[in-house]
């Protein structure tokens, strides 16, 4: 157990570099890592945020996730870029690809993040890890930060510690001079809220979290509690997971590019967002039992609320009906700007359980196989409801890449 | 040699081995006329993987306008295009 070497490998602001390194090889002359520059959404349909900052963005004091607007702000000559998700899906798939040289247990945790297990490999790890990383930026032409541990949450904290193109180590007997000193919301898993909480009773750093007692982080925090203290003490035991780890929900969201404030235009968004949760649940021959809406106005307050049914369901009529529900129950006729479905307690739609107080309707089943069948074939757009005519809002909402499947992040490990 | 990455039209060889072979290719020059150069001599070539984007890299001699010259073409494997790269 002891003896386990994992790797973490987390590609230098991912999308940054990969549009950097794309650019280069297309013949244009400069550099993005070494100007200021981001990745950033649409600032016309107000996706503006930053997605990926270079280095000398970061000096402006640019951070991940503000909007572009006001990183404009903070640097007038900052070189803004739209995200291109084929570009970012090749390049991960050649780093994956590369690394599959190295070492057959590989879990591809976010489209940047990849573990890597090198218990049994050939050469001492660091080695290997300089061999990687080398091989990675000749060949594939962007860095990587190696963390390595003996299990996947320290191989994780070590490839954060400094930036770029570095290689670090935890082991069980550096965790008191690497990890225990910094500040406790670098720990993996530990929010903006945790933090807060932690705060409030005096921990600041993962070593004071660590000698806590491990009962009165029991009966503080509960569970969630236990598992940020094991953490902090760097227990964690998971195996690099080499298939892919089984869907927990299914959501899909939309930024509008103007606000809602009218009842019947917010129905045709959650319709249009229906279409593409419910599309994707019967992709995956999976149903759902609860489903949640969550809004946010346009002073960026958010709110949601969520139903268990007592028919898991994969309809799009049965979650849209359920979704305006919700919205009914919640709305306060505010203007809003962001809509987001998401489906949880999923499960195999081999058999369903069904029930006295609710209708099944067999139909329904059939009707959206049909429409899914059409749209295969056809193009996403081939059958939309008529009330999306001449409204605006299109009529399936949401998704990041719709073919491919996007890696996206968990917060399991 | 100066980046042009400008897209050329191709006449390739494409053989049994690896790589296809650039034989002549057609350009529009600054004066918007088209002219036709002969890769007289492959010296390298090489493949680029670049964020994941597979390329081939050739360097290549010519004659142009009464001069030989040396120039760089790619050819992008995912979309089977061919560029003027360097000249």
């Amino acid at each position: 157990m002891n003896d386990r070497i994992v790797f973490h490998i987390d590609v230098n602001s991912a999308y940054l570099s990969w549009e950097a390194a794309h650019n280069l090889q297309m013949g244009s002359n400069i550099d993005l890592r070494n100007v200021p520059s981001i990745v950033g959404g649409d600032q016309e349909k107000r996706h503006g945020i930053v997605l990926a900052k270079s280095i000398p963005a970061k000096k402006y004091g640019i951070k991940t996730g503000e909007s572009v607007y006001s990183a404009l702000e903070k640097c007038p000559e900052l070189i803004v870029i739209s995200p291109h998700y084929d570009i970012y899906m090749k390049a991960s798939k050649a780093m994956v690809d590369f690394l599959y040289d190295y070492s057959p247990l590989i879990q591809r945790y976010s489209i940047d993040e990849v573990f890597l297990d090198y218990t049994n490999g050939n050469l001492p790890y660091m080695e290997a890890a300089m061999k990687i990383k080398e091989g990675i930026k000749k060949e594939l032409g962007f860095t990587v930060n190696i963390g390595i541990g003996p299990n996947k949450l320290l191989a994780k904290m070590a490839s954060d510690f400094t930036k770029p193109d570095k290689i670090h180590t935890l082991f069980y007997d550096e965790i008191e001079k690497k990890m225990w000193p910094l500040p406790v919301e670098d720990l993996f898993m530990i929010g903006y809220r945790t933090k807060k909480k932690l705060n409030s009773r005096g921990i600041f750093t993962i070593g004071e979290l660590a000698h806590l007692d491990r009962d009165y982080i029991y009966s503080w925090l509960k569970k969630p509690g236990l598992l940020i203290w094991e953490y902090a003490n760097g227990i964690e035991n998971s195996d690099v997971k080499i298939s892919k780890s089984k869907v927990k929900s299914i959501g899909n969201s939309t930024t509008l590019p103007f606000d809602v404030s009218t009842k019947e235009e917010a129905m045709k968004v959650l319709l249009g967002i229906s279409e593409m949760v419910g599309m994707r649940l019967r992709e995956l021959n999976i149903k759902a039992e609860v489903i949640s809406v969550s809004l946010k106005t346009s002073e960026f307050f958010s709110y949601s609320h969520q139903k268990k049914l007592n028919i898991p369901t994969s309809s799009t009529n049965t979650i849209y009906k359920t979704a305006l529900a919700l919205f009914e129950e919640m709305w306060d006729n505010s203007s809003l700007r962001c809509f987001s479905i998401s489906l949880s307690s999923l499960v195999y739609d081999d058999f369903i359980q069904l029930s006295f107080f609710e209708n099944f309707n067999e139909k329904e089943l059939i009707l959206d196989k049909s429409i899914d069948n059409i749209r295969k074939k056809f193009g996403q757009s081939s059958v939309i409801r008529s009330a999306f005519l001449y409204s605006g809002i299109d009529p399936i909402i949401g998704g990041v890449v719709a073919e491919e499947n996007y890696p996206m992040m968990s917060s399991y490990l | 040699m100066k980046i042009i990455m400008k897209p050329i039209e191709m006449i390739a060889w494409f053989n049994n081995t690896n790589y296809p072979i650039p034989l002549r290719f057609r350009v529009e020059t600054e004066n918007k006329t088209n002219i036709v150069i002969k890769i007289d001599k492959i010296v390298f070539k090489e493949m680029q993987k670049i964020a994941g984007n597979r390329m081939i890299v050739y360097r290549c001699e010519g004659i142009i306008s009464g001069l030989q010259r040396t120039f760089e073409l790619k050819y992008e494997i995912d979309t089977c295009k061919w560029y003027l790269f360097k000249m």
